[in-house]
């Protein structure tokens, strides 16, 4: 009976495709439908991000940097402004501060809203989609209003923000919050109790705490898998020290620590506490002020390093910037998690069905931008 | 067995239960909340409809628009800009000549022969209106509709015409104003 044998077959999945969130290649090897080895293939989105940095000043950087993670653009250069505010040693007006975690954390409920609904999209459930996207809409609405973009902002400036908030911005802000919670629990009944839905992420794509620990694997992708690890919370910057809220981590309610579903409610619980923040946020936020109050007239640090990380919507996001007391930096390097994220999709995926390959892409909400940068 | 019921069970109910907000959300709907057949209607005024006022937004991004009677030929704008998509030439006059005043006083020393703006580079970052001392070079529509209106619609079949001239002297002026004396020279 030497003539039965299964031989492996290699199928390409992308570079384009709808499920794989931007343009990755997946070169899958399957056994049957059995995946027995999955390589990510990437750089297809490859922009010269730390190239395009040698030859620009530290201003025209912060452009370049909301067009990595173009999702979460806010937070993106929220990370590398703090970064360059520590070089230089430069304190921060009040009221700029909270504007900046009120738009940092407004962006990563976006973030997060474009991450399950695609997740939804991914297995199938289309409506959900389209009310996530609904909301995303009027958070994109209140930045718009704020800095005239609704998708890369150039709004955080090295000591400051480019713009005082508009009229009318905490009458939305309150109006929006309120309106959204509601939403939320819509969500979770259309979406994250669908029995379908249950049965297509959970118990799908485990990814143990140690795996996730060991490929470095930050952000909801951790804290789905079961690990209490929030920057802004073990390790806050800017001012989030001040605000009460929870680090929500996945527990395995519909199935195990770490799978799909986990991954999921770990975002939707989130952008429960990002409003939480908002609204401490805005109930703090002094009044007056002026945000131009310390822009530096040349952006020019002395010599020296730095690594500085925030926690973007995706995990742990740094920078490793060095000066040579020029206006131009000598090297930005960026750390991006969603690399991380991709390079455990290996580990993870191997031995599940292809259809669930796709899911647990999903799951892992990356954005190519910021990997291929 | 029993387990098998259950989920069927379940399944039906959390499937009911989505199609009732999905329902409710059918007759919920804001009344004109259609999709608007965009070339052949347009919202009423040209900025989106979004709840806001546009007298009230800070900043607006749309086509970059310069007073080119306005500007004194700083360049700030040229070295303000990432990737470079806006180019002057700038050209010295002879003392005598004069050139007049800008909008807010300023005498102009320097005839612009070129500023051309490519906006087929442009990425809409805004850097190059906040350096600008006359405030000649902004976005059109927003707070600035009062100098310019908004122009979204500027596509153009050729990319070449995305090319936006804005100098506004010819090569007879320019030789006209330059060679009154002998020395012409250009500042780089």
């Amino acid at each position: 009976m030497g003539l039965v044998h299964a031989e492996e077959m290699t199928l390409n999945i992308g570079p384009q495709h709808p499920s794989t969130h931007g343009v990755l290649r997946l070169k899958v090897k399957t056994d049957g439908e059995i995946i027995s080895e999955i390589t990510p293939v990437i750089g297809y989105l490859h922009r010269c991000f730390e190239k395009h940095c040698e030859n620009l000043s530290y201003e025209q950087v912060i452009p370049f940097t909301d067009r990595c993670d173009y999702i979460a653009a806010m937070n993106n250069s929220f990370g590398y402004v703090l970064a360059v505010e520590k070089l230089m040693d430069i304190q921060v007006p009040e009221r700029v501060e909270y504007i900046r975690v009120i738009m940092a954390e407004y962006n990563r409920i976006a973030s997060h809203l474009l991450a399950l609904g695609t997740f939804g999209l991914d297995v199938g459930a289309y409506t959900p989609f389209l009310y996530m996207f609904r909301d995303r809409e009027r958070i994109l609405d209140l930045f718009e209003i704020t800095c005239g973009a609704r998708l890369l902002y150039n709004y955080m400036w090295v000591g400051g923000v480019s713009h005082d908030l508009p009229l009318g911005f905490m009458e939305a802000s309150y109006r929006f919050l309120d309106e959204f919670e509601k939403n939320i629990n819509e969500y979770h009944n259309i979406l994250s109790y669908n029995k379908i839905f249950i049965e297509r992420s959970a118990d799908v794509g485990i990814m143990p705490k140690d795996v996730a620990i060991d490929y470095g694997v930050t952000g909801p992708n951790l804290r789905g898998s079961g690990v209490k690890w929030d920057l802004r919370k073990d390790e806050p910057y800017s001012i989030y020290n001040r605000f009460k809220f929870d680090v929500p981590v996945g527990t395995g309610i519909m199935g195990s620590v770490g799978d799909c579903w986990d991954r999921y409610w770990v975002r939707a619980e989130e952008m429960q506490e990002s409003i939480k923040i908002i609204r401490q946020a805005l109930d703090k936020i002094p009044r007056e002020g002026n945000v131009h109050e310390a822009l530096p007239k040349k952006v020019r640090p002395p010599k020296g390093s730095i690594y500085f990380r925030t926690e973007s919507p995706r995990g742990d996001l740094g920078y490793y910037i060095i000066s040579d007391g020029t206006p131009t930096p000598l090297r930005v390097k960026m750390r991006s998690p969603a690399f991380t994220a991709l390079s455990a999709l290996s580990e993870i995926a191997t031995g599940w069905m292809l259809s669930d390959v796709l899911v647990i892409l999903g799951s892992l909400d990356i954005v190519l931008g910021e990997i291929d940068r | 067995m029993k387990n098998y019921f259950q989920n069927i069970w379940q399944s039906i109910t959390t499937l009911l239960i989505g199609l009732g907000i999905t329902i409710k959300h059918m007759f919920k709907a804001r009344k004109g909340n259609v999709t608007l057949q965009y070339p052949e209607e347009k919202w009423p005024r040209p900025e989106r409809n979004i709840g806001f006022d546009p007298k009230n937004y800070n900043i607006i991004r749309s086509k970059l628009h310069v007073d080119i009677d306005d500007c004194i030929g700083c360049r700030k704008c040229e070295r303000a800009c990432p990737v470079g998509c806006i180019k002057i030439d700038a050209l010295k006059v002879p003392k005598e000549t004069d050139l007049g005043l800008t909008s807010s006083g300023t005498t102009k020393r320097l005839l612009i022969s070129r500023f051309d703006i490519d906006m087929t580079e442009c990425m809409f970052c805004n850097l190059c209106t906040y350096p600008c001392p006359e405030d000649c070079i902004f976005m059109t529509g927003g707070p600035n509709s009062e100098k310019q209106p908004l122009d979204y619609e500027y596509s153009q079949y050729d990319r070449s015409r995305l090319i936006f001239k804005f100098a506004n002297v010819t090569k007879n002026d320019i030789r006209r104003i330059t060679t009154a004396p002998p020395v012409q020279q250009e500042i780089l």
